[in-house]
Formats: structure tokens, C-alpha cells, sequence
């Protein structure tokens, strides 16, 4: 459990040449977010923000603050889309009563109270703070603009529409104030906003806000109570799926579409199970299960339902409803041998190993993997002809008989031909157009040779760089940046978080609260 | 310098081989005369169009004379309107330094390479920008893409889509609009709706939320760090587009939309889903292709006619094009023929071929626009480019690039060898048709001066 702020620094660590804390740039809500947020404020669960232009990939999960940027196309989309939640909000008597009772009785006398009322309370929670009374005024002006040419309800959706659009709805503005000793931290309100929106993915609750205006989120011991309140509400579950689906190639699975003749019993909704096998997984593995990464990646069990017990040749289970099963322990071993990870991995009717070990290593390990940039190499590049040999090992040897394709090779082979007992669509395999598939391999960078997957995921998982590497794309995540080796304060950053991972056995959860414990989220850069 | 004469109904022969009519340039046979009845000297207009994946040069490359080219059979689609086209021969896209997609397709318009200062994209603006802060239309430029983030982006921006940056310190790559039904709800549903008293209580309406938007943009702009504040502006800037848009946009009854076709089938998010490889597909959104392409370029074109805009990208997907061709009778992904599954020169032929098709599409459209005297063609500049020349290497010399329209007194009907000129030469000499004196573009190391022998 946690014990206090994250990270005393050593004298030979990264933190030793640290100076001053790591960045804190602005940050915009994504359409994630975005869609979250309009469903709490206003009940409107249209996820309306897929009409936005997409973010830019960054670091992965589409959340880097220093690549968000707004483009015409996204400023008349916020426009459009603003207006259509306004006018939704708005639209019925019904929309008009969940705003406030006070729409159910409206004469001439009360109506502009009743905006009022209703202004008040829906731009607080929609700025993430309390609201200055000429804020409210200048927000009850476009509602009395508009009443003179519309009726109430119309009215009423202007300055809604406006809200919405305030940099104050779409940016999570830090103006941060100074504690009793004088360093500048979130306000009560910003810290309530880091918190919800690390944890949920949305906009703090009335709970947080409450305690956020009563000063409990003031401490790092308070903030944590809180974080891991929230991390047990079931809301916490939508922010581990997000971020596995970024982290996996699973996300795409349910459109995955196989050659009907080579796979007949593949379809995509086999996808859909399979992406859903994985993300129960992993949250019962986070909650209820080890609870720690190298668990997830060796756990002898997974989930199912009774059509993907069928599909895998599992003993069968009964009903629709997922539900933890045995795995056979000579075939599969944790996350990486489910069949959604094998056929995400997996890029056309047949295996590729250099994708499959492309994945481990850069993925789940951040080795840093370019393509060749000699456009002569380039040219060379492409996969053998699927019919040219029995096994991928007869297909992809070149890799290791050229001594130019090696240096790249040896790099991911190695360990994608580990998985080649797992076909295109997941299945486990012995033979390959009769011959016997040899999974020999390694782990690159290291002495150990493995006979199979289920050796080379016990190595994988023991690595500390498998973890270093899972802390850092929590990082990036949960901060909204994309972290930098050469930048002395996120080596820091880096490396206490690790510590404390590793103190934790590396708990999952433990690693979630502790990204609430370091001074990056306790406190603002010094302006 | 030829002046086409609009016919009375224009048809045009798409992809699939059915006749396409344009009813809505009927229009403009009536219009009055609102335009010079001689262009400008400068251009008024560009287009760039991005054909990703690059050419076969030996099936691409003209013979015949520089006066008197003979087109090849990947450009021999183009024959009907050879006397528009400039042939530019033998450039070397020198700024796309590296051996893949990326660079080229950042390149192209930016004429400055890869930057990781900034993350991976353009260190500078892309020349369709400088040039649309030139022309400033109510709508500063418009970038539409088709079957866009087909593969590795898995639907977001990231620099093996992206085209066009920024005119202002940051450089930001600009999303293109990939939705036709809302672009054409955008330019042509409120088209005349100004006439009545609830849309124009709407507009009022508007305008006070813009205000109050502008107010507090910057108001809150004022209590940030620089960095901070930097976003914020830029945020501010193009609410005060959308704010000129309301006041400036053209007389109502100057625009009549073209016929929104039926593009239920087409799933302009389904790069969302996609996979690194193109193992997704997508097969009702790939059919659609064509002719959701066509309404694309029916949109651009009369939102150039209409002074909506003066300059549009149109982009057909990203560099490397993860979507099929069914309408080709080819199976794989483009990217497959490329270099995936080997380099096929045959599909690549084929796949360049359409693509002209579609580009003769586009030309003879701008051609039938009577902008009173002269076409829209002969006013705009057109500027076809691909992200590199030899798909299995990514070899980025004798660019496959063409231009088209008589914008800047540009000398059509002829095929110009460059002699392993840079690109950017083309790009400074692009600026230098709008009436920008610039003597170069891009990252200068890459750049040696105007090319010659254009107008």
C-alpha cells in the first residue's frame, strides 16, 4: 500500500540532475472525454464527438496535450455539435424539468429566475468550478438576447450552447493556487478535474466537487483517499478498457474479416468475443484477480462464453455471460496467447512473426524499432510469399541467413516465432501443412532461449524492462504527454514511479494511485 | 491558351463507366457575368490533389515533344483536356529525406522535411496555406479526403495522412473533412435559409455566442503561461473565422448545391477500425469509393465556384492507402501492390490509371464553369502530387507531378524536363503564379530558385 508521496530520490538516479518539475501543458478534453462529460452534464448520450476530426496519434492514446491543436474543421464541429446538445437539452417539456423544476411552472414573472437558476448550476459543473456571479450575468445576457426574437426553451439553448464551447468546459485550465508554503498546487476544484478524468474519464461528480470544495483534495494523503475510492467505482473500468484498447491490437477485432476458405469457423463477431475475453481478462485480473502486470501475463486461466468455448474446443459453459475458465496449461499461458492478441497480431490469412515479435518488443518492452532507412534495404522489404514454404520459420529464414536483414531481425524473430502455434485466428496449432511447427526461440537481449510461447511469456514477464515499459505508457496516458528519456525531470518521473511498481509487486492499481502521488500531479511547474 | 466553352449539360464519364450528369452547372450558363471576362493576371484559384502510392515512371513518362506530348498510358485518361495539363518531368522531391511514406506526403506541400522538433510533421507551413492567407475567402481553404486513415493511424491524425500545415508559428497539421454528407450540409444546406425570420433569429443567435466565445478566449488567454496561451489564440483565430464566415459568405442565390447523392454505404469513420496492415475491411465503404470521390469533387468544384473558398485539397487517402479496389477487380490493399506483397508493377498501372480518370473528372468539371468569359480552370492552378515516384524502393526523384488551369498565364499543353530539380522550386513557383515574389520555399537547402519555362 501506498506509504506518501512517490519517490525519494538517490544519489545516482535520474532525480539526482533533476531540476524543477515536469511540465504540465494544457490539456483538451478528447472525444472520450468529450462524450463523457456531455453524457453527466446533460444526460445526452449521442457521443456526439465523433463528429470531431480525430486527434492525432501522439502518444498512442490520442490524449498529447502538445499535439492537440484546433484546425477550422474542429471549431465549426464544436460550433455544430454545441448547438445539437443545446438544443436536445432543450427540446421537450421533459429535457426542460431535468434541467430544473422550475421549467414546469414558468410565467413572465420567473422565467428569467429560473434561467438563472439553471445557468448557475450547469456552468459550474460544466467549468469544473464555481462560477463568478458576472459570469453567470454574462451567461443570463444571451439567454435574454435571444428571449426577445425565440421562445424560452430556444432561449435557454444559447448560452448552453456557449458553455459548451467555453475554453472552460474544453480545456482543463490549471490557474493553480500557492499552499501555506508557498509552491503551487490544482485548486481543490483542478485536482477534483485531474482526478475524475484520470479515473473515469470524465468530469468530476457532485461527490468529488464536494470534496473538493470542503479542502479534503488539499493533501496528498487526501487525494489518494480519494483516488482510491474511485479507482473501486465500476465508472474506473471504462478508463482501463480505453487504455488497453490502445495499448492492444484488439481494438479492431470485431471488424476483423478472415478468408472464409482457410478459416470457415471465423467470423467477425468471433472478433467481438475475443475482444471482450481480453478486456474481462484483464479487469478481473486488476480487481479481483493477482492484480499485477506479470500476472496478467502469465495467468493460467481466461474468460469465456459458452459460443467462444465452442470456438476454442474449451469444455463448454452455459449462457452468453463471460466467465473464468482453466486455460490448457501445455498450449496457453496469460494475456499474450488469448486469440485476440494472436490474430491482432496477425496481419493477413497468415502468421507473421515479425509482427508478432515487433509487438512484444516494441509495445510491451519500448524497444525503440525503425524501419530501415536505406530506401535500397526498403525495397528489399516484404513478406515472402505466403506458399513459399511449409512453416513461417522455412518462410522467414532469409532474416537470418542475410546478415543485413539479421541486425534488424534477431531483434523481433525470435520471439514471434515462439507464437506460431497460434494460427491467424487464434486457434492453437502443432502442424503447418503437416510439418511440426518448431517454436523454438528467445528473448533478444538477453541469454535465454525459450522451446515455445508459454516459456518465452515467463521471460517476457520477468524482464523489469516489460515493466518499466508498462509504467511508462500509464505515464503518458494519465499525464497527457508523451514523456522524454532525454528530459531530466521525466527520467525522474520515470524512474520513481518504477520504484514504486516494483515495491508494490507490480500492482496495477497500486501503480494507478501512485500516478496521483507524484509532485507532477501534486503540484503545477512554477510559471 | 484554349477557352472551353461550357456545353449546355455536361457529362462525364466516371470509373464505373456510366454517364454522370452535372445538372447543376446548368446554372451558371444563365449566371451573370461576375468575374473579369480575362483572368487575372494572377492566379485566383489552387487545388492540390494527392494520388497516393506513386507511379510505374516507364508507364507514366510522356514521349513526343515538349510542344507535342504523347500521353502514356497512365496519363492517357487525360487526353481529352491535354491542352489544361503541364507535365513537370523529372523533379526530385529532395525535402522528403528518408525511405518512407511519411516524409514524402509531409514534404509535398511543405517542401521541408520530417521534423521531430515538430513531432514528426512539417517545420513550416504547407504552400496551399500561404496561399490561401493570400487569396483570404470567408472560408480560408477547405481540405477533404476520401477513405481516409486507412491503416496504421487507426483513424487518427499522425504523419503518414496528413498534408496540409498551418501558416502560423507551430506549423499544426489540419484534419481534413472526410464526411460528404456533412461538407455538402455544410456549404449547401443553409444555402438561401437566410430568407426566413427563424433562421435569421438563428444567425443572431449565433453571432452572440461567437462574441461571448471571443471575449472569453481571450480574456482567458491573457492569464496563461505562453505556451498555454499560444493554444488558446489559435483556438480564438478560428472562431473569428467561423465569425467571417456568418457576415462575409456570398449572396445566397450565387450557389446551387450538386446533387447529394446516396452514400449510405460509405462509412467515412471506418479508418477508426482499421488495422496496421489492411486486415480490416471495409468493403461497402471501398465500393463507394468512386463515387463518393465524384460528389467530393462536385463539392469542391462549386465551392470554388461559388467563392465560397480559393483553395482546396483534395486528398485520396493516406500514403499508404489500406483499402481496396473493388471496383478495379483488385482485392488487396493498394499498399499491397505497392510493396507489401511484393511490388506489382500490372495492379500499380492500374490503380495510377483510375486515379487520372478521377483527376480528368475534376479538370473538366473546373472547365465547365462559366465564371463569365473564362472557366474556372482557366483561372485556378491544379497541382497533382503523390507522396514518392517508385513504390518498392519509396524513391522520391522524377516525381510524378502534374499542373493544370491556366491560373498565373500558366503555358499549358506541354511537357517540361526538369533535370533532377528540386521540388520546392515547384512550390516557390507555385507561390510565384498567386502573385507572392518569394524567391523560395520550404527548407531552403532544398530549394534553388523558381523553376523556368512555366507561363
Amino acid at each position: 500500500m501506498a506509504t506518501g508521496p512517490v519517490g525519494v530520490a538517490t544519489s545516482n538516479s535520474a532525480c539526482a540532475t533533476a531540476t524543477g518539475s515536469s511540465r504540465s501543458p494544457l490539456r483538451r478534453l478528447t472525444r472520450f472525454e468529450f462524450n463523457n462529460s456531455v453524457r453527466d452534464l446533460l444526460g445526452d448520450q449521442t457521443e456526439p464527438a465523433r463528429a470531431f476530426p480525430s486527434e492525432e496519434l501522439g502518444n498512442g492514446f490520442g490524449n498529447d496535450a502538445d499535439t492537440q491543436s484546433v484546425s477550422s474543421l474542429l471549431a465549426e464541429q464544436y460550433s455544430k455539435v454545441a448547438e445539437g446538445i443545446a438544443l436536445r437539452a432543450t427540446e421537450t417539456p421533459a429535457a426542460l424539468a431535468k434541467l430544473d423544476p422550475c421549467t414546469m411552472s414558468l410565467t413572465a414573472a420567473t422565467e428569467v429566475s429560473c434561467a438563472s437558476t439553471i445557468l448557475s448550476k450547469l456552468s459550474a459543473r460544466a467549468y469544473r468550478r464555481p462560477v463568478l456571479p458576472a459570469e453567470s450575468e454574462e451567461l443570463l445576457a444571451l439567454f435574454s438576447a435571444a428571449r426577445t426574437e425565440a421562445e424560452f426553451a430556444v432561449a435557454l439553448s444559447t448560452p448552453i450552447e456557449a458553455i459548451l464551447q467555453a475554453p472552460d468546459f474544453l480545456y482543463r485550465i490549471e490557474l493553480g493556487e500557492r499552499n501555506s508554503s508557498g509552491r503551487l498546487r490544482p485548486s481543490g476544484s483542478e485536482m477534483a478535474t485531474r482526478l475524475s478524468f484520470l479515473f473515469w474519464g470524465t468530469m468530476p461528480d457532485a461527490t468529488l466537487q464536494a470534496a473538493a470544495d470542503s479542502g479534503e483534495l488539499s493533501s496528498a494523503a487526501g487525494v489518494l483517499l480519494h483516488a482510491q475510492r474511485m479507482l473501486d467505482d465500476p465508472r474506473a473500468r471504462s478508463v482501463t478498457r480505453f487504455f488497453f484498447d490502445n495499448l492492444l491490437p484488439i481494438a479492431s477485432l470485431p471488424q476483423l474479416v478472415r478468408d472464409p476458405m482457410m478459416y470457415p469457423s471465423w467470423t467477425p463477431e468471433i472478433g467481438a468475443l475475443m475482444h471482450e475475453e481480453t478486456q474481462s481478462f484483464i479487469e478481473h485480473e486488476i480487481w479481483n484477480g493477482s492484480g499485477t502486470w506479470p500476472g496478467m501475463l502469465t495467468a493460467p486461466y481466461t474468460f469465456v462464453n459458452d459460443a467462444l468455448a465452442k470456438y476454442y474446443g474449451l469444455p463448454p459453459v452455459q449462457g452468453a455471460q463471460f466467465q473464468k475458465v482453466a486455460v490448457d496449461p501445455s498450449q496457453r499461458l496469460g494475456l499474450l496467447t488469448q486469440g485476440a492478441l494472436m490474430a491482432g497480431t496477425t496481419t493477413s490469412n497468415f502468421t507473421n512473426p515479425v509482427i508478432r515479435g515487433a509487438f512484444v518488443a516494441k509495445h510491451l518492452m519500448c524497444r525503440p524499432l525503425r524501419l530501415p532507412s536505406d530506401p535500397n534495404i526498403l525495397a528489399m522489404v516484404k513478406p515472402p510469399d505466403p506458399y513459399s514454404g511449409k512453416t513461417a520459420r522455412e518462410r522467414y529464414s532469409a532474416h537470418s541467413r542475410d546478415a543485413v536483414c539479421a541486425t534488424c531481425h534477431q531483434q523481433m524473430d525470435p520471439i514471434g516465432l515462439t507464437f506460431e502455434s497460434f494460427d491467424a485466428v487464434g486457434h492453437f496449432r502443432t502442424t503447418e501443412n503437416g510439418v511440426t511447427i518448431d517454436t523454438s526461440g528467445g528473448l533478444p537481449g538477453t541469454p535465454i532461449n525459450v522451446q515455445n510461447a508459454l516459456e518465452l511469456v515467463k521471460a517476457v514477464a520477468a524482464e523489469e524492462e516489460t515493466q518499466a515499459c508498462f509504467v511508462s505508457h500509464w505515464l503518458d496516458f494519465a499525464y497527457g504527454r508523451t514523456l522524454k528519456q532525454s528530459d531530466a525531470s521525466d527520467a525522474c518521473l520515470k524512474e520513481q514511479l518504477f520504484g514504486a511498481f516494483k515495491a508494490s509487486g507490480y500492482n496495477v492499481k497500486q501503480l494507478l494511485l501512485d500516478l496521483t502521488q507524484t509532485d507532477a500531479f501534486l503540484y503545477l511547474p512554477s510559471p | 491558351m484554349s477557352r472551353s466553352q461550357p456545353t449546355r449539360r455536361t457529362f462525364l464519364r466516371g470509373a464505373t463507366g456510366v454517364a454522370i450528369a452535372l445538372p447543376w452547372l446548368d446554372f451558371f450558363h444563365g449566371a451573370k457575368a461576375r468575374a473579369q471576362a480575362t483572368p487575372a493576371t494572377t492566379a485566383q484559384r489552387f487545388v492540390a490533389v494527392f494520388n497516393p502510392g506513386g507511379t510505374v515512371l516507364e508507364k507514366w513518362r510522356p514521349t513526343g515533344t515538349e510542344d507535342a506530348p504523347v500521353l502514356s498510358p497512365i496519363l492517357a485518361p487525360l487526353e481529352p483536356i491535354k491542352q489544361k495539363l503541364l507535365i513537370l518531368d523529372g523533379l526530385d522531391m529532395k525535402s522528403a529525406i528518408g525511405g518512407i511514406h511519411e516524409e514524402g506526403i509531409v514534404a509535398l506541400l511543405s517542401g521541408t522535411p520530417l521534423s521531430e522538433a515538430h513531432r514528426r510533421y512539417a517545420s513550416g507551413p504547407s504552400v496551399d496555406q500561404v496561399i490561401a492567407d493570400k487569396l483570404k475567402k470567408p472560408r480560408r481553404s477547405m481540405e477533404l479526403a476520401i477513405r481516409w486513415a486507412t491503416g496504421k493511424s487507426h483513424g487518427l491524425i499522425n504523419s503518414n495522412n496528413c498534408l496540409n500545415f498551418e501558416n502560423a508559428p507551430g506549423f499544426k497539421p489540419i484534419p481534413p473533412r472526410i464526411d460528404p454528407v456533412e461538407i455538402w450540409n455544410d456549404l449547401f444546406k443553409t444555402q438561401g435559409a437566410t430568407q426566413t425570420n427563424e433562421a435569421r433569429a438563428r444567425l443572431v443567435r449565433k453571432r452572440s455566442v461567437l462574441d461571448f466565445l471571443d471575449r472569453r478566449y481571450a480574456t482567458l488567454a491573457a492569464q496563461l503561461g505562453a505556451e498555454d496561451r499560444a493554444k488558446l489564440e489559435q483556438h480564438l483565430t478560428k472562431i473569428r473565422e467561423i465569425e467571417r464566415t456568418l457576415e462575409e459568405l456570398p449572396a445566397t442565390t450565387s450557389c446551387k448545391a450538386p446533387e447529394l447523392i446516396d452514400t449510405s454505404d460509405y462509412n467515412p469513420h471506418t479508418g477508426l477500425n482499421s488495422s496496421d496492415d489492411g486486415s480490416v475491411r471495409d468493403n461497402s465503404t471501398d465500393r463507394a469509393i468512386p463515387k463518393v470521390g465524384m460528389l467530393m469533387m462536385d463539392m469542391l468544384v462549386m465551392a470554388l465556384a461559388c467563392d465560397m473558398t480559393a483553395v482546396c485539397t483534395l486528398q485520396w487517402t493516406d500514403t499508404e492507402a489500406k483499402h481496396t479496389f473493388p471496383w478495379l477487380n483488385l482485392s488487396e490493399h493498394h499498399h499491397y501492390y505497392q510493396h507489401d506483397g511484393g511490388f506489382r508493377p500490372a495492379e500499380c498501372q492500374k490503380i495510377c490509371t483510375w486515379y487520372s480518370e478521377m483527376n480528368l473528372y475534376l479538370l473538366q468539371a473546373m472547365a465547365a464553369v462559366d465564371m463569365g468569359g473564362h472557366t474556372l480552370l482557366d483561372e485556378s492552378v491544379v497541382f497533382f502530387g503523390s507522396e514518392l515516384q517508385e513504390p518498392p524502393s519509396h524513391k522520391c526523384t522524377n516525381m510524378p507531378f502534374l499542373l493544370a488551369g491556366n491560373g498565373g498565364g500558366l503555358r499549358t499543353g506541354r511537357w517540361l524536363r526538369f533535370n533532377n530539380q528540386p521540388h520546392n522550386n515547384l512550390l516557390v513557383s507555385l507561390l510565384n503564379l498567386f502573385g507572392d515574389d518569394r524567391s523560395t520555399f520550404g527548407d531552403p537547402k532544398y530549394c534553388t530558385g523558381p523553376l523556368t519555362g512555366l507561363t
